[in-house]
């Protein structure tokens, strides 16, 4: 009987397993955060934990997380389309798809952080260049749109043939771009003097660094659980190199969290060791200690040690999601506990009233609109590589 | 026959209305808070939440208290906080709209109809100053109640009714509109300035604590003030250059 090629966009009988309790995962994430995201547009921000001394919260702490992925991930596709790095080989489109759907998120998460969200254009229409929100807003739109440009780019390419010039090109200002706004986030934090734990050095060179290991945790879940390989060889490839890689990075992650940490303590300045403290055996201790360190960074670390787990794809997968869960954990504890201070002696207590606390826990509006942002990025990013063969799955044939 | 001595403000009264003939960029506006004076009644803040009809949540000018000391040696002491309308403030840089800045007269104000409410001035100031308006109104739990004179929807009205913070009208309708949403900040009460005012803070307070005048007039109160050993500026060593002073 002649085999016949199907027209269907979306085939949800030919998906795997992973990709439907993924997309389950992001469905009920964004229905759970549909109530958030109703109360933030239309009542406003009452419900939300942060205030004006705990100034930014949740949203703030995941746009810096999924801008983390969205730049690293534009590191990787340059990795293979300008340095042509072997064991990065087959990852480029899945990544630049991983960009184009975190950085929006991104920007919806710290666009829900704003007292006037319809102002925002004012950013673009009068911005004040000296400012580094106004530096990292119009840096991300632009980027945003290289990555829009450089997917278009990819697909245009075909398979074996040598990347064009003009494809270079941006690639290369895609990939400086990706480096120095990554980084940009972390000055972001780090110029204001009156916090002084964000002012410890080493706060914004980590943030590159910890974009690009990102966007290598998000390539593992990727290959994973998601991507089709016509050689089952170059999956193993790829999970051995990039095991390695992520190895690598964790190791950098400790050595810097390690020199941030021990420069912070042994300045023995009490408004860096107050948040330090609160971070170490305070109200952040689970965030640091159990979710950043051990399901973060140890665990992932030891899994790769064992090239039985490491080079299966549900392991692979599950190895990527903690270490992306520690990174959003990490960038909690950089935001949250460095405004726990007292800006003066006495200040929280002096005037009672709705916001005026340092003490912060994010509250279910804030829980939910994350859980619907990070919900609907999971349906962009499995339905639209679905739809687009980002994880190069072959044709569906039926007979 | 000696003459007796003016009560502070009516000398600063007469302060205020020589520097309002000058130009605006010829005033230089300070205050000075004689801690030795303060008694801690926060008649100050009141005023200030009453003057510029402050939300719950939104402040000005809260007054920090520090008990030191063991029983039976105890001693409390009282620190205002107004903005300290720094001459190098690192509130107005990080705006990403120009939405605050200093003006013509030094003082850092906030446009609220430019503000965009990404409180990066919030996180920036070292002395937080600045406090965030959620949108709340103090008798919105209260009950209905039926009253001749004060009942909630007097209150309501009072409330909602507009302020006059900047010269312009505020009121505060709905859950959207400025100043909800924005940066609010101590002003030093420049409506109340130019009408000949002087800041609410300063009228109310019972031990007359808290000065304030134009530091370019040589006679004005608080250039003689300013001139002592005994003052101090909060967190110097920024190099912020607040323009408010504390006696010690």
């Amino acid at each position: 009987m002649k085999k016949k090629t199907s027209t269907k966009l979306l085939d949800f009988k030919a998906m795997n397993n992973a990709t439907r309790i993924t997309l389950l995962v992001g469905l009920a994430a964004f229905f759970f955060g549909i109530f958030g995201l109703y109360t933030r547009l239309f009542v406003g921000e009452r419900e939300v934990g942060y205030g004006s001394y705990v100034v930014w919260g949740l949203w703030v702490a995941m746009y810096l997380f999924l801008a983390g992925i969205a730049t690293g991930s534009y590191m990787l596709a340059a990795l293979e389309y300008i340095f042509n790095v072997p064991i990065f080989k087959g990852t480029g489109k899945a990544a630049l798809f991983a960009g184009l759907v975190t950085m929006p998120a991104a920007l919806a998460s710290i666009g829900m952080d704003l007292g006037h969200m319809e102002r925002i254009i004012k950013v673009y229409l009068q911005p004040n260049f000296f400012s580094l929100l106004a530096q990292m807003v119009w840096g991300y739109t632009l980027f945003l749109l290289v990555v829009i440009v450089t997917l278009w780019l990819a697909f245009k390419q075909k398979d074996g043939q040598p990347t064009g010039t003009f494809f270079k090109i941006v690639l290369w200002i895609g990939f400086f771009m990706s480096i120095f706004l990554s980084g940009g986030v972390g000055a972001l934090l780090g110029v204001n003097a009156s916090r002084p734990y964000w002012t410890v050095g080493l706060l914004s060179v980590q943030f590159p660094i910890f974009a690009f290991a990102s966007g290598v945790s998000l390539m593992l879940i990727v290959i994973g659980w998601f991507m089709h390989f016509k050689d089952e060889e170059q999956r193993y490839h790829l999970f051995r190199w990039l095991g390695w890689v992520a190895i690598a990075l964790s190791l950098s992650k400790i050595y810097i969290l390690w020199a941030y940490l021990s420069q912070a303590w042994y300045s023995q300045i009490p408004d860096v060791m107050a948040p330090l403290n609160e971070i170490l055996f305070g109200r952040y201790w689970f965030s640091f200690w159990v979710v950043q360190i051990a399901i973060g960074t140890v665990i992932p670390l030891v899994l790769h040690m064992i090239p039985k787990l490491a080079h299966n794809g549900t392991w692979a997968g599950l190895i990527g999601l903690m270490v992306l869960i520690g990174f959003a954990a990490a960038r909690t504890n950089i935001v949250f506990p460095a405004m726990s201070v007292e800006m003066l002696d006495g200040l929280p207590n002096a005037f009672f009233g709705p916001h005026l606390s340092i003490l912060y826990t994010p509250s279910n509006l804030e829980i939910s609109v994350t859980a619907g942002v990070i919900g609907a990025a999971i349906l962009a990013f499995v339905l639209g590589a679905e739809i687009l063969a980002v994880f190069n799955k072959p044709k569906m044939e039926v007979k | 026959m000696a003459q007796e001595p003016k009560d502070v403000l009516v000398r600063m009264n007469e302060d205020l209305q020589r520097a309002l003939e000058k130009a605006p960029e010829d005033r230089h506006w300070v205050m000075v808070i004689d801690l030795r004076k303060c008694v801690g009644c926060h008649a100050c803040t009141i005023a200030c939440v009453a003057e510029n009809k402050l939300p719950p949540g939104v402040v000005y000018r809260p007054v920090l208290e520090k008990e030191t000391g063991t029983y039976p040696n105890v001693t409390r002491s009282f620190l205002p906080r107004p903005c300290m309308q720094c001459d190098n403030p690192s509130c107005t840089p990080v705006c990403p709209v120009s939405a605050t800045y200093k003006n013509a007269e030094g003082v850092v104000v906030v446009d609220y109809d430019e503000c965009i409410g990404c409180r990066a001035c919030l996180v920036a100031c070292p002395y937080g100053a600045r406090t965030s308006d959620f949108g709340y109104t103090y008798t919105e739990e209260l009950p209905v109640l039926d009253g001749a004179i004060v009942g909630r929807e007097a209150a309501d009205d009072y409330e909602c009714a507009a302020n006059y913070e900047y010269g312009k009208e505020w009121a505060r309708e709905g859950h959207r509109g400025s100043p909800i949403g924005n940066a609010r900040k101590c002003h030093f009460c420049l409506h109340r300035i130019h009408e000949g005012e002087l800041p609410a803070c300063v009228t109310t307070c019972i031990g007359r604590a808290t000065l304030y005048g134009d530091a370019n007039d040589p006679d004005s109160l608080v250039t003689e003030l300013i001139k002592s050993p005994n003052l101090i500026r909060l967190k110097e060593e920024l190099g912020t250059e607040p323009r408010v002073y504390y006696m010690v």
